[in-house]
């Protein structure tokens, strides 16, 4: 279904494939009255959201700062807006206000209609809390598409795409579904190819017991990235690191957070958590994935079953350290094309990665430039929360969706003769730039950050 | 009439905002901070924390940066607003002579009356303005239009119409009140004694003034204005203070691991890679 009356809206997961993450779909005649029914259970629990819904007054700063907006200027696109799809059924059925003067204040009865407006634009949400950072009072749209998405997940309205991923993750540890020999494969075939490119002997020890440090890579750098990987575990070498992949989780995301902040999500934790306790390492080191670091950086605290007796730490924040205190012989020269960094929204909002990136980057490159904005004013790359969606339609969006980006990456000039990189240390970024790079024509070619560390390093 | 708006409704007015205010901080309260959302870069310490929040709430920060005439509107028009409310209230208190109490500065009683006159005239305009300027961004601005519903602009409207009438009584001299009988009336009813009798109910233009603030007031808490105490509620959720776990990886050594050339393969490590 990539159209309801005129809104754009991503293929959805059959029910069959909603059990298999232990849905049962509402039938459509119950899905008004039962999303009433979890609308007021999540709102007495969740003050972000309360605040999102009671706090707004409309003053429209929001909507010039959201690129969704910018590409589609779909009224419905603009952050206050995309929160009044659920606020005016919250003020029909839980304010006064809405009660007493329903009309005057943009209140409305709950329908179909309705539920499938929230499919259509709380899929178009990246949830990049860019309008959180620009808004005066600090209102987080994010926490609205996140319980607008929780609320439909329930109903068994997910996409295929998100619904799929959270289904593989249970029943291998990640999202592409490889299993534990085609992991190991990969990476004796990326030892391979370090030999050949870097000269260098770099071991992949998957599953080792007794390992210091665990090492969490996004499914996707076994795949599309593997620069990304193949730099991390580089990296490990160089600094004679006793290192483990567990096979049970290698996935650095956690699609949780984007459908289903209650099981899909806590799953995933507690998967990763047996995985820390089974290896008995000492350490956590996560890959580059932007959602996936806010969910493990700022979430597992909140959602552990238990203690948590692991610090955690993003590959970045060590890689910066180690720079910092000298420790690392790297050769700039190694990545003299012109390089602009695409700040992941996650990083740089949730995260408070923005400073640690900039001192990798500037020691690994020799032709560093910004982009307008930068840092926490970033703008998201239009694929933020995994809305990578490949029909037609959603595809269409997903152009329109990065027009910011592209005009962005184009004023810095650095793909102008063709050879540019445009760094994005996010795997849902990459997934994002790989094609929207080509649409809009920008001469750059898409790296993470770990990748062009990897080549950099000196090793003797 | 004047004993409804000038006797009866004042008592019934503060309860109905006292009441709403809590039920409305209650409602708040009752829900719980689940994850940590805050916003990074992070704040390091609470004096950071109250730097931020305290700019954004008395400077307007995000609007500053991301919205220049959106904060000058904004601005202007909360900062007329919060001294006018001031106003209303050492003004009245001290009948003008306020600025006199400071001490070392000489004023007299009669300059303090000059220049309250002037300050209230000053801002009572400049609030004026400020809210037509900001009804006109709703009308005008596609941006901002799509996100008006009617009540946000029957809000302007209405406090138009409050301050267009509070400015009448202090720039048609036909029309004005003279400090002593509002506070003589204040006075009155915090003693709970009869006011219907007072020259000041017999003011047209008072009466109305004080009934559209005292309705103005009862509606406060189910409404928009609450925002006053929605931005420090939602402030306190995303601005507070975090501390990065420490980097630094166990049983590493960069120099030793380089020494022993790890990762380099033997053949290559006398060529010299």
């Amino acid at each position: 279904m990539p159209e309801y009356k005129g809104m754009v809206q991503p293929v959805r997961a059959t029910p069959e494939e909603m059990r298999k993450i232990h849905i049962e779909p509402v039938p459509d005649e119950q899905k008004p009255q039962k999303a009433l029914e979890y609308l007021d259970q999540i709102r007495k629990k969740f003050r972000s959201f309360v605040m999102a819904m009671e706090s707004c007054t409309k003053c429209g700063q929001c909507a010039e700062n959201c690129h969704t907006y910018l590409g589609t200027r779909d009224p419905n696109n603009i952050p206050t807006n995309r929160a009044e799809l659920i606020r005016k059924i919250y003020k029909r059925y839980f304010t006064l206000e809405g009660r007493w003067f329903g009309k005057l204040v943009g209140a409305e009865d709950i329908s179909l209609d309705v539920i499938e407006q929230w499919y259509s634009y709380f899929y178009q949400c990246s949830q990049c809390r860019r309008c959180a950072h620009v808004c005066p009072f600090g209102i987080d749209t994010c926490e609205v598409t996140f319980i607008g998405r929780q609320i439909l997940h329930w109903l068994g309205i997910t996409p295929k795409l998100h619904a799929s991923v959270g289904a593989a993750m249970e029943k291998v540890g990640n999202h592409t579904g490889l299993p534990k020999p085609g992991i190991v494969d990969t990476l004796e075939f990326m030892s391979e190819e370090i030999m050949d490119e870097f000269g260098v002997e770099v071991e992949f020890p998957v599953d080792k017991p007794d390992s210091d440090i665990m090492y969490i890579p996004s499914s996707a750098d076994f795949l599309l990235n593997p620069y990304t990987l193949m730099g991390a575990g580089m990296f490990f070498t160089y600094i004679g690191a006793n290192w483990t992949i567990p096979s049970t989780v290698t996935e650095a995301g956690n699609f949780g957070l984007l459908f289903d902040q209650y099981w899909t999500q806590r799953g995933n934790v507690m998967r990763l958590l047996n995985a820390a306790q089974e290896l008995g390492v000492k350490k956590i080191v996560w890959g580059e994935c932007g959602h996936g670091w806010r969910a493990a950086k700022m979430y597992i605290p909140s959602l552990a079953d238990r203690p948590v007796r692991w610090p955690i730490t993003h590959i970045h924040d060590e890689i910066a350290d180690l720079i910092r205190k000298n420790e690392l012989k790297l050769d700039p020269s190694k990545n003299s094309k012109p390089v602009t960094l695409h700040d992941p929204c996650n990083y740089v909002r949730a995260c408070g990665l923005n400073e640690n990136m900039r001192t990798i980057i500037r020691a690994v490159t020799t032709d560093f430039r910004e982009m307008t904005p930068h840092g926490a004013d970033n703008f998201c790359c239009g694929g933020g929360s995994a809305i990578l969606f490949d029909d037609p339609e959603m595809y269409q969006r997903r152009i329109l969706l990065s027009k910011k980006k592209a005009e962005q990456v184009r004023a810095t000039g650095v793909g102008k003769n063709g050879d540019g990189i445009l760094c994005a240390p996010c795997s849902i970024c990459k997934a994002q730039l790989y094609p929207m790079v080509e649409e809009h024509e920008l001469g750059v070619e898409v790296k993470g950050l770990v990748d062009l560390v990897g080549k950099a390093l000196v090793w003797k | 009439m004047k004993l409804l708006i000038g006797q009866i409704l004042p008592y019934i007015t503060v309860t109905l905002f006292t009441l709403g205010i809590l039920y409305r901080l209650g409602r708040w309260a009752g829900a719980r901070i689940i994850h940590n959302i805050t916003l990074s870069p992070w704040l390091q310490n609470n004096t950071q924390v109250a730097v931020r929040i305290g700019s954004e709430a008395f400077l307007f920060r995000n609007l500053f940066r991301f919205d220049l005439a959106l904060w000058a509107g904004a601005f202007l028009m909360h900062f007329a607003l919060l001294n006018i409310l001031g106003g209303h209230i050492v003004g009245f208190g001290f009948l003008g002579e306020q600025f006199a109490l400071i001490p070392f500065l000489g004023i007299t009683p009669e300059l303090s009356k000059e220049m309250s006159d002037l300050l209230g005239t000053v801002f009572g305009i400049l609030l004026f303005v400020a809210l037509l300027y900001l009804l006109y961004r709703r009308l005008a601005l596609t941006h901002v239009k799509q996100v008006t519903r009617l009540s946000d602009n029957l809000w302007l409207v209405y406090l138009l119409v409050l301050v267009g009438v509070g400015n009448i009584m202090r720039l048609v001299p036909a029309f004005h009140i003279e400090y002593e009988l509002v506070r003589d009336y204040i006075v009155a009813l915090a003693l709970f004694q009869p006011v219907v009798h007072m020259e000041l109910l017999n003011s047209g233009f008072f009466l109305t003034h004080y009934l559209l603030v005292q309705i103005l007031l009862i509606v406060f808490p189910y409404s928009k204005l609450m925002h006053l105490f929605g931005m420090f509620a939602e402030r306190w959720i995303v601005n507070r203070v975090y501390h990065d776990p420490a980097p630094g990886l166990p049983n590493v050594d960069v120099a030793a691991a380089r020494a022993a050339g790890i990762g380099v393969p033997a053949d290559a490590a006398e060529e010299g890679v």
